[in-house]
C-alpha cells in the first residue's frame, strides 16, 4: 500500500467547496490517489480532465480530490461529491471499486469511470490501456541499443497488467535481437523510490545496459540512469527532461477521448458501463520522446509495427510463444485472447526471472 | 566483483540515514524518551532539505534547515511528554503522523522533483584504488560524517561525565532530580538532538541518497530505527551494526533477484528485517544485560 497522508487529505476533503453550478452544467468530480504531481499515473488522469474541459468549454464544471487513500476516506470522498451535485465521477484507483459501485446502485442517475478495476454496472464503466502494445515497442528498441544483451526490468507486483507489459517489452526485444537476457527485480512494494533505485543500480551492476522502469510513479529509476550513463525507459508519462541524455524512449497513456467521450455519453443520456480496454487503434497509447540513438532500421520496424496495430492488424502474443518452462502457451498464429490477456500470470521464455508465487 | 562493489558501496550509503537517525533515538532512549515520531520526522526533514537545497543551491543549508524542523517537532513530543506529562507512546505516534501531514504540506509544490545528488567527496588517490577505493572511498561526505556520529555518541555515553548524567537520567528521573540534576531540560535536549539526527537522516534520503521529493518516500525506515535502537540493546555499535546489516541485506536481497536466481521474492523481500532481526536477538541473547542496559525509566511518565 501506498503510504498516504491521511490529514492532508482530510483537510482537501473539509475544504472541498465546489462553485455554485449553472442548472445545465455538466458537473464531474475526479478522486485521484496520489498528489497531482508533474508526472505520474495522477497527472496523465489529471490530463483526461484538462481535454474535458477543453472539449467542453462552459458545458461542464470540473474538480478534483487529490492524495485520497483507498478505504473509509475515499468512500466518504465520493460520496461527498455525489451529495454536492457531480453527475459524473472518476475514480483513479483499484481500491475504489467497491466504494464506488455501491455508490453507482444507490444513485443511478450518475456515471462512474473507474480505472484499473473489473466490476460493472449499467452506470459504471472501467478503464484501463492497453501497455503491452507500446511496451511491445519499446522492446525493440532495447535490443537495438543494448550492448550487454541483458535487460534489466524494475517491476512493482506481478500484477497481470505488469506480467502482459514485460510479456509484451521481451518479444519485441527478441523481435529485433533473439539473444537478449531480461532480468526483472520486483519491488514488492507500490511505492519505495529509495528500493526503486537501489534495485536500478543492482541490476546495473549485474551487466544491464538498458533499465526498464515499469510503473515507477517518480522519477527515481530515470534520475539514476541518467547519472550512470544507462538508457532507461519510463512508464506513465514522459520524463524526457529527467534523463535528457539517456531516455530511450517514454510509454504513455492518454485517456480523453475516453474520457470526453464518457462526459458526452453522460450529457446525452446514452451512457452504458463498459470495460474499455484502449489501445493503439482508439489512441489510448503512445510512446513519446524516442531516442536518436535508435538506429534507423530499428526504428523503421517499430513504426511498421506500430501502423499494425493502430491498424488492429497485429497483437504482440502471437504465436509461438513458450513459456519459461518451455510449454508453448500460443501456437504459431494463434493470438492471445482478451480474457487470457487480462489475468495473463506466465512469462515468455527469455526472462530470466520468476514470478513471484 | 561489480555486485560486491556495488552491496558494499551501496550499504555505507544506504545506512547513512538509518545511522543519522538510529544515533538520535538512541540518545533520546538512553535519557528515558522514547520517540515513535522518528517517521515522521526523517519524513519532515527529507521535505524540508529538499525544498532548501531547491530554494538555497546549498546542501549545509539543506541539512540545517532539516535538522532544525527535525528538532522542532521532536520539542513539541519534548513539551508534550515532560511538561505536561503526556504519555509517550501516544503523543510519539501523533507527532510522528503530524510530521507525516506537514512534510507533504512543505513539499506540496515539489512533489516528483528531482535535484542533483550530493557529490561523492574527492578523496585523491584513494578513490583511485581498484576495488577498495569503489567501495570505501567514492562516497558523499555524510557518509564519512555518519562514522564520525557513530564513534562520538558512543564516546559522549560512555566516557564522558554529560553521558553519564544522560543515562542517571534515564535509570532513574527522580533520583537524578534529588540529586540536583535538571531533568527536563536534559531529557528535552536529547529529544531535540535526535529530532535533528532524524532530520538529517531524511534530508539525506531526499537529496543525496535518492535526489529527489515523493510524499511518503521515507517508507517506512523511521520504524526500522525504532527497531534498531531496541534490538540493539541501546549500545552503539550494536545499533550500527543492525543498521549496516540492514543496509547489505536489502541490497543482497536486490542482487541476488537480479541474478535470477529461484527464490520468491516475497521471502527476498522480508529478509533484510528477519536477517537482521535475528542477528542482533542472538548477540544480544544475554537477558541481564539487556536489562541493565535498558534504560529503567523508558516510556514511563515523569513523576517529578
Amino acid at each position: 500500500m501506498k503510504r498516504r497522508n491521511v490529514l492532508l487529505s482530510l483537510a482537501a476533503a473539509s475544504t472541498l467547496a465546489l462553485p455554485a453550478f449553472a442548472q445545465d452544467q455538466l458537473k464531474i468530480g475526479f478522486v485521484y490517489p496520489s498528489p497531482v504531481a508533474d508526472v505520474g499515473w495522477s497527472a496523465e488522469l489529471n490530463a483526461g480532465r484538462l481535454a474535458i474541459e477543453e472539449a467542453f468549454g462552459d458545458q461542464v464544471e470540473t474538480f478534483f480530490v487529490e492524495n485520497v487513500p483507498e478505504g473509509p476516506d475515499a468512500a466518504r470522498i465520493i460520496n461527498q461529491m455525489a451529495a454536492q451535485g457531480a453527475d459524473m465521477i472518476m475514480l483513479g484507483s483499484f481500491g475504489y471499486m467497491n466504494d464506488g459501485i455501491s455508490l453507482a446502485e444507490q444513485r443511478p442517475d450518475l456515471t462512474f469511470i473507474h480505472a484499473s478495476g473489473y466490476l460493472l454496472a449499467d452506470n459504471f464503466s472501467n478503464f484501463q490501456s492497453r501497455n503491452y502494445e507500446t511496451s511491445y515497442l519499446v522492446g525493440m528498441a532495447a535490443a537495438d541499443v543494448t550492448e550487454t544483451n541483458t535487460v534489466g526490468i524494475v517491476a512493482a507486483f506481478a500484477i497481470p497488467e505488469v506480467v502482459g507489459m514485460i510479456n509484451g517489452f521481451t518479444l519485441g526485444i527478441q523481435a529485433v535481437n533473439p539473444d537478449v537476457t531480461v532480468k526483472v527485480v520486483w519491488l514488492n512494494s507500490w511505492f519505495d523510490p529509495p528500493k526503486a533505485q537501489e534495485s536500478a543500480r543492482a541490476l546495473m551492476a549485474q551487466d544491464s545496459d538498458v533499465i526498464y522502469s515499469l510503473y515507477q510513479d517518480t522519477p527515481s529509476v530515470v534520475t539514476v540512469a541518467e547519472e550512470e550513463g544507462v538508457w532507461v525507459i519510463n512508464t506513465s508519462s514522459d520524463m524526457k527532461e529527467y534523463a535528457p541524455n539517456w531516455l530511450l524512449a517514454s510509454q504513455i497513456a492518454d485517456w480523453s477521448s475516453f474520457f470526453v467521450n464518457s462526459a458526452q455519453a453522460t450529457i446525452d443520456g446514452t451512457f452504458e458501463g463498459e470495460a474499455f480496454w484502449g489501445g493503439f487503434v482508439d489512441d489510448t497509447v503512445d510512446v513519446l520522446s524516442w531516442s536518436s540513438s535508435i538506429s534507423p532500421e530499428t526504428m523503421t520496424m517499430i513504426k511498421e509495427a506500430e501502423a499494425a496495430m493502430r491498424a488492429g492488424e497485429f497483437h504482440p502474443l502471437t504465436g509461438p510463444v513458450m513459456d519459461q518452462d518451455g510449454t508453448e502457451r500460443l501456437a504459431s498464429g494463434e493470438v492471445i485472447d482478451d480474457v487470457a490477456m487480462a489475468g495473463i500470470d506466465w512469462l515468455v521464455t527469455g526472462v530470466e526471472t520468476r514470478i513471484p508465487q | 566483483m561489480e555486485v560486491l562493489i556495488f552491496i558494499v558501496s551501496g550499504t555505507l550509503a544506504a545506512a547513512t540515514a538509518l545511522i543519522f537517525a538510529a544515533m538520535g533515538e538512541l540518545v533520546a532512549e538512553k535519557s528515558g524518551v522514547l520517540n515513535l515520531g522518528i517517521e515522521g520526522m526523517m519524513a519532515i526533514g527529507a521535505a524540508m532539505g529538499f525544498v532548501a537545497l531547491t530554494l538555497s543551491g546549498s546542501y549545509t543549508v539543506g541539512f540545517l534547515a532539516a535538522a532544525v524542523l527535525g528538532c522542532l517537532l521532536s520539542l513539541v513530543h519534548a513539551v508534550l511528554t515532560l511538561v505536561f506529562r503526556a504519555d509517550q507512546t501516544a503523543s510519539g505516534l501523533a507527532i510522528g503522523i503530524l510530521g507525516l501531514g506537514l512534510s507533504s504540506a512543505i513539499g506540496k509544490s515539489y512533489e516528483g522533483r528531482t535535484v542533483a545528488g550530493l557529490p561523492e567527496l574527492d578523496l585523491g588517490p584513494l578513490s583511485d584504488i581498484p576495488i577498495i577505493g569503489q567501495m570505501f572511498f567514492q562516497q558523499d561526505i555524510m557518509v564519512y560524517l555518519s562514522f564520525v556520529l557513530v564513534f562520538a555518541t558512543w564516546y559522549v555515553l560512555t566516557r564522558t561525565k554529560l553521558g553519564l548524567v544522560i543515562r542517571a537520567i534515564g535509570e532513574s528521573p527522580e533520583n537524578a532530580h534529588a540529586l540536583g540534576l535538571k531533568v527536563r531540560l536534559i531529557r528535552a535536549g536529547c529529544v531535540g538532538f535526535g529530532g535533528a539526527m532524524a532530520g538529517i537522516g531524511g534530508a539525506y534520503m531526499s537529496t543525496a541518497y535518492t535526489p529527489l521529493w515523493a510524499e511518503g518516500m521515507i517508507a517506512g525506515r523511521g520504524w526500522i530505527v525504532v527497531a534498531l535502537t531496541v534490538f540493539g540493546t541501546w549500545i552503539v555499535p550494536r545499533v550500527a551494526f543492525g543498521a549496516y546489516l540492514f543496509g547489505s541485506m536489502s541490497l543482497l536481497e536486490l542482487s541476488i533477484q537480479a541474478f535470477g536466481w529461484n527464490i520468491p521474492s516475497q521471502a527476498m523481500s522480508v529478509m533484510p528485517y528477519v536477517v537482521t532481526i535475528i542477528m542482533l536477538a542472538v548477540i544480544s541473547r544475554n537477558l541481564a544485560f539487556i536489562r541493565l542496559n535498558s534504560p529503567a525509566s523508558l516510556g514511563a511518565v515523569l513523576k517529578i
